[in-house]
């Protein structure tokens, strides 16, 4: 009799979500165990912004309702933290001391915000929105009507500029080189872009960059800039990128840059280690390097690519898919990192 | 419910101090003005590692039973806690340790079992607790100090329960677990509260400042003592001993005696003995204690001494499981014995009735002279729930005994049963007093008539005792009239019979419940018309057979619909609701 084969997934977000009910749906007989330090099933992070029109239980945000994994006969850890992973013993160890054996594992761990090492000081002064726990505090943080400072303006911190403006809120934009990011923008369509941007009513700033953050009374905080202005607001939202959640695999024995090194069917230099997302680095023959391949919609692809290729496909990601910001015909921005 | 009603259950391992954190949460709970009811199960090893789960329902109205499923199940020790991880509902939390010092295998933290509607929060008690304190011993504070901070419970109310508990040791100790207490609240202001249990404010009652936090056992020491008990024998067994020992305490400060025989049958005779001389005397135990005294039992009934016996049932037989409760001793109470020894027997249903049963028995003793039995059971013993005492004593003092005639007939056979009483040294009192089958001045006769006089008037005697005055011997609840099902309990239970039948109520089922706390003799003509109003009687009840459901379709020949469990756990409230349900699902079917 043929034991089943026990699939270990990190990270419960968008990709480790698809995976783990492709697996399922693949290989019916499988053991599926998610591990995420998240506390809450599985909600889309995209759907977070609903919080500033009064979305506030996180149950009105679940992506699914947690009775699947029941259903699909998926164990989803939550609140544990992955610290260890021996790729030859093929084990797994976590913050509270157990150690998970695993047959095939994916990571899909994400990335985490990306703080210039100038604001790393400012971190506690600063809301971040990457979950359910930091949107409600930044929520809980915000007068009706209140000032928002977002600095550096990635593609998701624009995705909220727009939602903060269009639930009443002020927003000012410290423009930086991170603006647009994951997008790789060259200087004339960047001033077609940020003319777009200022039309719809944000603040821009430009020119100046964020020296300090100082918490005060009535706004709450003020940001000084290296020309010697400031800025009164409520809240202040760094969004500079991401940096792949890789730490805990500089034990795993595989091939890593900033994120996990994988080919273009998403498996790591470890036979047993596959990873999708924000963490991995995918080999791109046209670009002959390893480059992430950012946004919602590629996120989830991976996911369920990783999947059937660990039950046995053998397919391999669209590096030639293209990133793609522009000014559409109406004046808005239209990205595909937004495309979900 | 309406309110504040959240269930909070802490479990852990003997020696991790699990009993004692939720001591102090339903002490500080009730402090605060909230309704408790509380259940601790411990094992019966003295030492070792056994489970131990204390569960504390936290209500603003009146509840009568725990919570099938609690809203905070809190881990002292993750082995112990993973098989209660499913009683907690959906959306209510999981409190557990996250560093851990052992490494675990798969499956071995308490966080792997964490089902995806349930809210997971890690915090390290230990280390907490080493910081705060300086060792590790003080997890069980932290991890109170991290619920209590969590749900947003005045830190100063704790403080002062546990400034109580530790009244009696060095003020270091009192300082090291507010240290430990205050260290885990300031680890909860810093979480993301993600479940759905909130701790409303306590209703402002009148008399909130007379509720006091008492288990089934307390309330059996207060009612004796209330009552004026005299004399106490009795001999150590779970789960009675805390009576002995709390009267041990008590008895001498009002110059009343206690002492600790060599076993129960010495234990029943000289409480015999001593209500024979007049006192107010009493014995507790457990069944096997009441297996041992049921010879001298008998002698009482025959003597028609008036003596009190409290039973504390566990789960039997023999030894049995004695930290389980269990109310399997209802035949052995009532029919327990050789030869048609009638006695009373009350089954008190909550601690506000412990009390009451407790004292009445007494009177009752007295005025009807035979033994009385009080049978509780471990789950009421333990339970803690919060009670007003009364403001006035409810107790009758001893009644006046002494010849009356010129011719003393200790056991004349008089219309009601009842025979003048003499205690010995009353002038004009001399009498015999035997086991003996006897006449009228108590001297042996085995003539045929008289034995069947002497028996019935034994019987005769008791009749009167189901409308005693003052105590509830039988009370229905819910619905008056006809109903489709109706649910008869007794003791701990019923508790949960009642939860079960408003909920019942609540989804439309016709339903009614009646309790039975005279066991012996039964209250007939109530249950007669309980009977006549229901189309279905469901008896739910603790032991194997259904005991009282024998003796009451036994009694009534009627039948009923037995509901027997025999877990060593309380009956739970949706076992009995799941049955009220498929017993009206069955009558409605029946109907059309």
């Amino acid at each position: 009799m043929t034991e089943s084969l026990h699939y270990v997934v990190i990270g419960s977000g968008s990709a480790g979500h698809g995976a783990a009910t492709t697996i399922r749906a693949r290989d019916p007989g499988a053991r599926i165990t998610m591990i995420t330090m998240s506390r809450l099933p599985f909600y889309n992070r995209y759907d977070l912004p609903k919080m500033f029109k009064g979305v506030t239980d996180w149950r009105d945000l679940l992506a699914e309702d947690p009775k699947i994994y029941d259903e699909l006969g998926i164990t989803l850890r939550r609140n544990s933290r992955v610290v260890d992973i021996d790729g030859r013993a093929r084990t797994i160890a976590l913050a509270h001391n157990e150690v998970i054996a695993y047959d095939k594992l994916l990571v899909c761990t994400g990335g985490g915000p990306n703080v210039p090492a100038i604001l790393e000081d400012y971190r506690p002064l600063m809301h971040g929105f990457g979950t359910f726990e930091q949107a409600s505090a930044t929520v809980a943080a915000l007068p009706p009507g209140g000032q928002v400072v977002i600095l550096g303006g990635d593609m998701i911190g624009l995705d909220i500029a727009f939602n903060l403006l269009e639930a009443g809120y002020r927003v000012s934009l410290a423009v930086g080189e991170q603006t647009f990011w994951p997008h790789r923008v060259e200087p004339d369509e960047r001033a077609v872009l940020l003319k777009s941007l200022a039309k719809t009513g944000l603040d821009l700033i430009e020119d100046r960059s964020v020296v300090a953050i100082e918490a005060a009374d009535r706004p709450a905080r003020r940001v000084h800039f290296d020309d010697g202005s400031m800025v009164e607001t409520d809240i202040v939202m760094p969004f500079f990128g991401i940096l792949p959640i890789v730490d805990f695999m500089l034990g795993a024995g595989i091939d890593m840059e900033r994120g996990v090194l994988v080919d273009p069917a998403l498996k790591s230099s470890n036979d047993a280690i596959w990873a999708a997302g924000d963490v991995c680095q995918i080999w791109s023959d046209v670009d002959r390097d390893y480059r992430f391949y950012h946004g919602w919609k590629n996120v989830r692809v991976m996911g369920e690519l990783a999947a059937r290729n660990m039950t046995g496909a053998e397919e391999t990601f669209d590096t030639a898919d293209e990133s793609v910001i522009e000014v559409d015909g109406n004046g808005c921005i239209r990205s595909t990192f937004w495309e979900h | 419910m309406n309110g504040t009603d959240v269930q909070f259950a802490i479990c852990g391992s003997a020696g991790d101090g699990t009993i004692a954190a939720g001591d102090i949460l339903k002490r500080t709970m009730a402090l605060m003005g909230y309704k408790v009811i509380a259940f601790d199960i411990y094992p019966a090893e003295i030492r070792g590692f056994g489970k131990c789960i204390s569960r504390v329902r936290v209500t603003t109205e009146q509840a009568y039973s725990l919570k099938h499923q609690s809203d905070v199940l809190m881990s002292l020790n993750d082995a112990h806690a993973i098989p209660h991880v499913g009683e907690v509902r959906d959306f209510g939390a999981v409190i557990y340790d996250n560093a851990p010092i052992a490494r675990l295998p798969e499956g071995g933290h308490v966080s792997a079992h964490i089902r995806p509607m349930q809210l997971p929060y890690g915090v390290s008690f230990r280390s907490i607790s080493d910081r705060a304190t300086g060792n590790a011993r003080g997890r069980n504070i932290v991890a109170l100090g991290y619920l209590a901070g969590l749900y947003g419970m005045p830190a100063e109310a704790f403080h002062q329960t546990i400034a109580n508990k530790f009244a009696t040791k060095p003020q270091a100790v009192t300082d090291a677990n507010v240290r430990a207490f205050e260290a885990g609240y300031e680890a909860a202001i810093g979480t993301f509260k993600l479940d759905d249990v909130v701790m409303g404010s306590p209703l402002h009652r009148a008399d909130g400042a007379r509720a006091v936090m008492m288990t089934g056992n307390g309330a059996v020491v207060r009612g004796l003592m209330d009552a004026g008990i005299d004399c106490y024998f009795g001999y150590p067994i779970t789960p009675a001993t805390t009576i002995m020992e709390r009267l041990a305490v008590e008895m001498p400060r009002r110059g009343g005696r206690m002492l600790q025989t060599e076993d129960e049958i010495s234990a029943i005779a000289a409480t015999i003995g001593a209500g024979y001389a007049g006192a107010r005397s009493a014995t507790a135990t457990s069944g096997p204690g009441l297996a041992l005294m049921a010879e001298m039992l008998g002698l009482g009934v025959m003597a028609e001494v008036p003596s009190v016996v409290i039973v504390s049932q566990r789960g039997g037989p023999s030894t049995g499981m004695p930290t389980k409760t269990e109310q399997s001793d209802l035949n052995m109470a009532v029919f327990g014995g050789a030869g048609d020894a009638r006695r009373i027997v009350l089954a008190p249903t909550n601690v506000e009735g412990c009390y009451r049963c407790a004292g009445l028995a007494f009177e009752l003793a007295e005025k009807f002279q035979t033994p009385v039995i009080v049978l509780l059971d471990l789950y009421l013993s333990n339970r803690y729930e919060t009670v007003i005492p009364p403001k006035e004593n409810p107790f009758e003092p001893k009644q006046a005994t002494g010849p009356q005639g010129p011719v003393f007939r200790r056991f004349e056979l008089t219309e009601s049963g009842v025979s003048p009483r003499a205690v010995p040294g009353q002038a004009g009192g001399v009498h015999t007093i035997t086991g003996l089958e006897h006449n009228e001045l108590g001297r042996p006769s085995d003539q045929p008539d008289n034995h069947v006089a002497m028996s019935a008037k034994r019987y005769r005697k008791l009749e009167p005792a189901t409308r005693y005055p003052g105590l509830t011997t039988i009370k229905r609840f819910g619905a008056a009239g006809k109903v489709d099902i109706g649910i008869l309990g007794w003791g701990s239970t019923f508790g949960e019979i009642l939860e079960a039948m408003f909920e019942a109520e609540n989804e439309g089922i016709s339903c009614s419940a009646m309790k039975v706390v005279m066991l012996s003799p039964l209250p007939v003509d109530e249950l007669e018309a309980f009977f006549a109003d229901c189309r279905v009687v469901l008896v739910p009840e603790l032991n194997h057979e259904g005991q009282l459901a024998t003796l009451v379709s036994g009694t009534l020949g009627r039948p009923v619909v037995r509901l027997p469990r025999a877990t060593g756990a309380p009956m739970r409230v949706d076992e009995i609701l799941a049955e009220v349900r498929r017993l009206a699902a069955e009558t409605a079917a029946a109907a059309e």
